[in-house]
């Protein structure tokens, strides 16, 4: 399906990086590296020189840790989005929030795309989204509340489960007047699910493409690729990678990622051996 | 009658299309060439790859495979292969006196000497001049050729001639 963010189209057979931009101190895996807005904006241009399509802006880290407001969010993110906006017209900028408030802060100040992570937490963030004509990504966490930690969860199927709620949510989106081509579901590895679940997530995530959807995957350095080598935040990479490979063999349109040029190249080689993408420049054999 | 020679090149083939064509200049000229030969196209060539890409090159054309009055012959075939350390066939220092010799008669041209060409050191030069051969028996020494293309990019020595 051809994909609207916001102000961008995608043909139907692209595939997307969307390079994580923290606005934040205290990330997992950059620990607040780009706290600071111009560090913050200085991230966003070296993963646009990469050849990201997407920056996913966040304001508050996934894990437990101090709460922060609406008001704080928005204070971290409503200048940068506004900033990269006016920086990168061509880019689309993703907010990673829950929070319906917040959503209709950074949609006003150009944001395309709305990445709720935590399922749909706040039942208005669809109408924020459909409001401003921006995209949505649907995450499956098991119906956890957000930023807190998977325990002891259990699924009859976690894939159907998260086939489900995704869907649901979807369709929920789509009543509330997103547009159809402007919908994503993402089975939220490691969200209410702990390595097994996100495991098979990702060796059934062909089950996940067939609904329709386009499907994001957000594998980047987590912990269950570091629980399945037992590598610390820093070593995981190559499992990152791995792990990117059997999702984009499976069909993953939109990829969230730490490491821009690496997970191109993987998906950029998986989506060819697929027969989805012509090789770059093919010669050899052919003169 | 127009005359055309295209080299049988696998990568002009839809098949084998690369998001960045590594042959885009050679296309155009192909295209161009084989464009100018008519809607009924007579094809000379030996074996696959060669027919393959002169079917393309026809249908690209927009023009049918004919042998029934033709308004043009294309006819396919190149020159060695072996004309750089990455060549498909390595080097051959023998190759670029052999495309020479070739270049001369196909230029001037020289019906009987394209006629006579070498068969065996053709094959050591990894030329396919089985199409070309023919063109001793359709070109006249009246004919004047209009050279598209002539360069070897991948170490295969490629034209684009048209000749009326």
């Amino acid at each position: 399906m051809t994909l609207k963010l916001g102000r961008h189209s995608f043909a139907d057979d692209a595939t997307l990086m969307m390079a994580i931009v923290n606005r934040t101190p205290d990330s997992f895996y950059d620990q607040g590296a780009t706290w600071a807005e111009d560090a913050a904006f200085a991230r966003v241009a070296a993963v646009v020189e990469q050849g990201a399509e997407i920056v996913d802006i966040g304001g508050i880290k996934a894990a437990p840790g101090q709460e922060i407001s609406a008001a704080e969010e928005k204070e971290r993110v409503v200048d940068l989005v506004a900033r990269v906006r006016s920086s990168y017209p061509s880019l689309v900028i993703s907010v990673d929030t829950w929070r319906a408030e917040v959503g209709a802060a950074v949609c006003a100040a150009g944001a395309d795309l709305l990445n709720d992570a935590w399922g749909g937490a706040d039942p208005e963030l669809v109408d924020v989204a459909a409001e401003h004509g921006a995209a949505i990504i649907c995450t499956h966490t098991g119906g956890v509340t957000p930023r807190t930690r998977p325990f002891r969860i259990e699924y009859d199927d976690v894939v159907a489960a998260a086939i489900d709620d995704t869907v649901r949510y979807a369709e929920r989106a789509l009543a509330a007047g997103v547009a159809r081509e402007s919908i994503v579901i993402d089975p939220a590895h490691d969200f209410g699910k702990n390595t097994f679940h996100s495991l098979e997530v990702t060796r059934r995530l062909g089950e996940m493409v067939d609904t329709g959807w386009p499907v994001l995957v957000s594998l980047s350095n987590k912990d269950f690729v570091g629980e399945t080598l037992d590598l610390p935040v820093g070593e995981r990479l190559v499992g990152t990678l791995a792990a990117t490979a059997v999702c984009a063999l499976a069909g993953a349109r939109i990829y969230r990622v730490h490491e821009v040029v690496e997970t191109r190249q993987v998906v950029d080689m998986v989506w060819t051996i697929a027969g989805r993408r012509p090789p770059q420049r093919a010669i050899r054999g052919l003169a | 009658m127009k005359i055309a020679l295209v080299p049988g090149v696998p990568a002009l083939l839809p098949s084998y299309s690369s998001i960045e064509d590594p042959v885009a200049d050679l296309r155009k000229a192909c295209l161009a060439a084989v464009t100018d030969l008519g809607p009924r196209v007579r094809v000379v060539t030996g074996q696959d790859p060669g027919l393959r890409v002169a079917r393309h090159l026809v249908a690209e054309a927009g023009a049918e495979e004919s042998a029934d009055e033709p308004t043009g012959i294309l006819v396919v075939g190149n020159g060695s292969a072996k004309r750089t350390s990455k060549a498909p066939g390595d080097f051959d220092e023998r190759a670029e006196v052999f495309d020479d010799d070739l270049r001369r008669a196909l230029l001037e041209p020289l019906p009987t000497a394209l006629s006579a060409i070498d068969a065996r050191l053709a094959e050591e030069m990894w030329a396919d001049v089985e199409g070309i051969r023919t063109l001793g028996e359709l070109l006249t020494p009246a004919d004047t050729a209009e050279v598209a293309y002539d360069a070897a990019p991948y170490g295969v020595q490629y034209w684009v001639i048209s000749w009326r």
